[in-house]
């Protein structure tokens, strides 16, 4: 079969941010078949010049039928980007600011043909505790976070370090899952956000264009890699590392398997056929706690099985 | 000019307080010359040619019944589907008889795939409920039937139960059904999210212009047998204009067509990037250049708070939802205020869709500063729903200028499953509370937002007059409302909230010539009797259209 598309889902409510993200990515398109899908309902909204501009396709979802699936149309615009001549790489999901991006995450990472990249929430950094008790949106902004693998921290140069400090220290209660990006002008590499690094990189090494903003690493493992203790030291990687992504041999059954990893988020899917192309980390500065990273994932590709 | 006609009756109701009772009705050209009695009617039947109609003699006439919020489109999804379902269902083409056991549901099911379902491509079949139906899945309906692709769909819209030629049909790789973790291949199970592929892959059906036309036909009869001359499409376009304005003009729009229907916009379509307040007013002012006299625009519109009330998906205050579950807004509360605001400064008449008391909060506190910003009288900002609320917010709803178009048809299905699994006995048992609404003189209507009720007027009229749940008991007997009230609900009252109560809703000289023709008097029988009052038909701009037997 084709392999699924990855979508990466955008949330976050109102103000956040995350619409100024998508105007980014459009502005300044990578490598990539990026498709994106918009559905916020927001006084603010993606720029339309740069939809015109954009030479990926861009969509506007419609409300459906506020009380059943009739007449959905995030489905049906899942199925026609499917059904493009030229499918794209990856969809970029801009969620409504009132969605819960978990139910979201759901729907379009069981969607037929696609699968889960990562939820992806922005947050403003000066407004979002005080969103968070907000008498309406409080419990949703609460939630929104508590569902993110990584939280886009919007304006945070608009902060004190002190508040800046406590605001993390905050978001490690409600977000517990999340690893944090901060990003100013919309500015999340797509290494980060959609964890595309183009082209591969060499190990270890850090990337290009973006080599202020975050780093990457690559690790080609010797032999055939024992899964279950892959998995366990995926799960204990420092918080500084955001995303793992790449192809390995499982030393199990000897096929190929897609490694991905996004915060607390860990899959490891059969991808037989595929060339074992190695693991890529991303993590934003220092390349201190990259260079442990490495060390202990290769540790655990070269242990043989019991 | 035409002869004048005029329509005795036993006893004619005007819902017009001056003079509540005749006997005869004068009409010429679709409109009510003057109501009153042969005596009082005889300065203009001597001045002009006219011929006097017994026909209704020995029956009771009452403005044509007004059901002010319901949608066309998706009663004709629904309709066209095989209804096997635990109560009974009086459709215009069918008469569903309660079903009521697992073999019972097993057999009919069988019957409606050898019989009616015969030839369609797939069998859709909607009122299943485990309740009563039992265990049904892939393996009952594979036994019903290898070849032909049935779709199980529950009462509610949660759960869809599909046999293998069901699943093939689907026509979806299989491992990714496989995969998602609310599709249940083994029982044939789709929920939650999984009923979305399930629905998807039945739209290429569900929506077909064909079935729609044939759906939207059922949706006009269905109108006419509830007795209604006037309704409101309370949120257009439900998915696509283009299609949807075509096949309602059409049907709904038909010249055979006994009843008119207001088409009221929702805010916020979106789909095409156009995002602004000002240009959705825009937009939504464009609409008016296509009204006819069946199918028109007005001057309002319809905005949303918070999410369904049959999904449980209502925004609550504190202590909210006993599993401790949240709603969900359908709007930013934030983009609410922004687009209420832009149609409040246009002047339109605001209909919020709010279902639990945290929507009505929200909606109140909005107009409560749209009112400060720039103070209007006579606005009829419309609660549509009102499923939960407390006391204090009909007060605000009074202070502040407020109507309500109720579904309280929720009292009777959900009020003791929502007592039981949802929000506790104490709030349960006041949903809706139209009592409180009637004592503080708020105007309000009763609707059916069909299909989330029967287009039946009086059998919404029944469960406000007495409260009575599913099991037969009575809920929370303190907001019952009087029979008054209630008919005032599904003519005068309702007509005043789609701002039409100048040209229907009560029988009097100069209004449209509309009338809904009874058995019996609902002012007479016994209250609880009211929803069985048999419908003759009605009486449509001076036209009799009596229900086909």
């Amino acid at each position: 079969m084709t392999p699924r598309i990855p979508v990466t889902v955008l949330s976050g409510y109102l103000g956040s941010g995350k619409t100024t993200i998508v105007n980014r990515r459009l502005a300044e398109p990578g490598p990539l078949r990026l498709a994106v899908l918009v559905n916020d309902f927001g006084a603010v909204n993606v720029d339309a010049r740069l939809i015109e501009a954009a030479d990926s396709p861009v969509v506007e979802l419609a409300n459906g039928c506020v009380c059943c699936s009739i007449g959905d149309d995030l489905g049906a615009a899942l199925d026609a980007v499917a059904a493009l001549p030229q499918p794209p790489d990856h969809v970029l999901l801009e969620a409504s600011g009132v969605a819960d991006p978990a139910r979201i995450a759901m729907t379009v990472g069981y969607w037929p043909g696609f699968r889960l990249d990562a939820i992806v929430v922005a947050a403003d950094a000066e407004t979002v505790r005080k969103r968070a008790q907000d008498k309406y949106v409080g419990t949703l902004v609460r939630q929104q976070l508590a569902s993110a693998d990584l939280i886009a921290l919007t304006k945070t140069d608009l902060l004190y370090e002190h508040q800046a400090d406590d605001l993390q220290a905050w978001l490690a209660l409600v977000a517990p899952r999340a690893r944090l990006v901060e990003t100013q002008f919309g500015n999340i590499p797509n290494a980060l956000l959609i964890g595309q690094a183009s082209p591969s990189p060499t190990a270890p090494g850090h990337h290009g264009s973006h080599a202020d903003i975050f780093v990457t690493a690559t690790l080609h493992p010797e032999t055939p890699v024992n899964l279950p203790r892959l998995r366990a030291a995926l799960a204990a990687l420092p918080e500084t590392v955001h995303r793992v992504k790449g192809l390995v041999q499982d030393a199990e059954s000897g096929e190929t398997v897609l490694v991905q990893s996004v915060g607390a988020r860990h899959e490891i899917t059969p991808a037989p056929g595929l060339v074992p192309t190695g693991l890529v980390l991303i993590a934003p500065r220092p390349t201190a706690s990259l260079d442990a990273a490495v060390e202990s994932l290769s540790r655990a590709c070269a242990e043989p099985a019991d | 000019m035409s002869e004048i006609t005029v329509f005795t009756a036993k006893k004619i109701i005007t819902m017009n307080a001056p003079m509540p009772e005749a006997t005869a009705v004068a009409v010429r050209d679709g409109r009510i010359v003057e109501v009153g009695t042969l005596d009082t009617l005889k300065p203009w039947l001597d001045a002009h040619p006219h011929s006097i109609d017994n026909r209704f003699a020995g029956h009771v006439l009452m403005p044509g019944f007004i059901d002010p919020h319901l949608h066309p489109t998706l009663g004709a999804t629904l309709l066209p589907c095989h209804f096997i379902t635990a109560m009974e269902w009086v459709l215009p083409d069918r008469t569903c008889a309660h079903v009521t056991s697992h073999e019972a549901y097993l057999a009919r099911l069988a019957e409606v795939v050898a019989n009616e379902g015969a030839e369609e491509e797939i069998v859709v079949t909607w009122g299943f409920h485990r309740i009563w139906h039992g265990n049904v899945d892939r393996e009952a309906l594979n036994a019903i039937s290898a070849t032909k692709p049935i779709f199980v769909w529950q009462r509610s819209f949660h759960e869809i139960i599909a046999n293998d030629a069901a699943i093939a049909w689907m026509g979806t790789a299989r491992e990714d059904l496989e995969r998602h973790p609310q599709i249940d291949l083994p029982s044939g199970r789709f929920f939650e999210t999984g009923l979305a592929v399930a629905v998807q892959a039945m739209n290429k059906v569900l929506l077909a212009p064909q079935r729609y036309m044939k759906g939207l036909e059922l949706v006009k009869r269905t109108v006419h047998l509830g007795g209604h001359t006037t309704i409101g499409e309370l949120a257009y376009p439900l998915m696509n204009d283009q299609l949807e304005w075509q096949v309602l003009s059409m049907t709904m729009g038909a010249k055979d067509t006994p009843f008119r229907t207001k088409m009221v916009p929702r805010a916020l379509q979106r789909g095409n990037f156009e995002g602004s307040p000002e240009e959705d007013v825009r937009r939504v002012a464009e609409y008016a250049k296509r009204s006819t006299e069946k199918m028109f625009f007005g001057n309002n519109i319809k905005l949303f708070t918070d999410g369904g009330f049959f999904a449980e998906l209502m925004q609550m205050r504190g202590p909210g939802f006993i599993d401790g579950h949240h709603g969900e807004w359908l709007m930013a509360p934030e983009a609410f205020e922004t687009y209420a605001r832009a149609f409040w400064l246009a002047g339109k008449q605001i209909h919020v869709h709010c279902t639990g008391d945290m929507g009505l909060e929200l909606a109140l506190d909005v107009l409560q500063k749209l009112q400060d910003e720039k103070p209007r009288f006579n606005h009829r900002f419309t609660i549509e729903h009102f499923g939960v609320s407390n006391p204090e917010q009909v007060q605000r709803i009074k202070d502040l200028g407020a109507i309500v178009s109720a579904n309280v048809y929720y009292v009777h299905e959900l009020g003791e499953a929502y007592w039981q699994k949802s929000i506790g006995y104490e709030r349960a048992s006041q949903m809706a509370r139209l009592g409180s609404l009637e004592r503080a003189g708020v105007k309000f209507a009763l609707h059916s937002d069909f299909t989330m009720a029967p287009a039946m007027p009086l059998n919404s009229a029944w469960v406000a007059v007495n409260r009575i749940a599913e099991s037969g008991a009575v809920l929370c007997p303190e907001e019952c409302i009087s029979v008054e009230a209630a008919m005032r609900a599904i003519t005068i009252d309702a007509a005043y909230i789609l701002g039409m109560e100048d040209e229907v809703g009560s029988i009097r000289a100069g209004k449209k010539a509309d009338f809904t023709v009874l058995e019996q008097d609902p002012f007479e029988v016994d209250p609880t009797a009211l929803r069985d009052i048999p419908i003759w038909g009605t009486v449509f701009e001076g036209t009799p259209f009596p229900i086909a037997s």
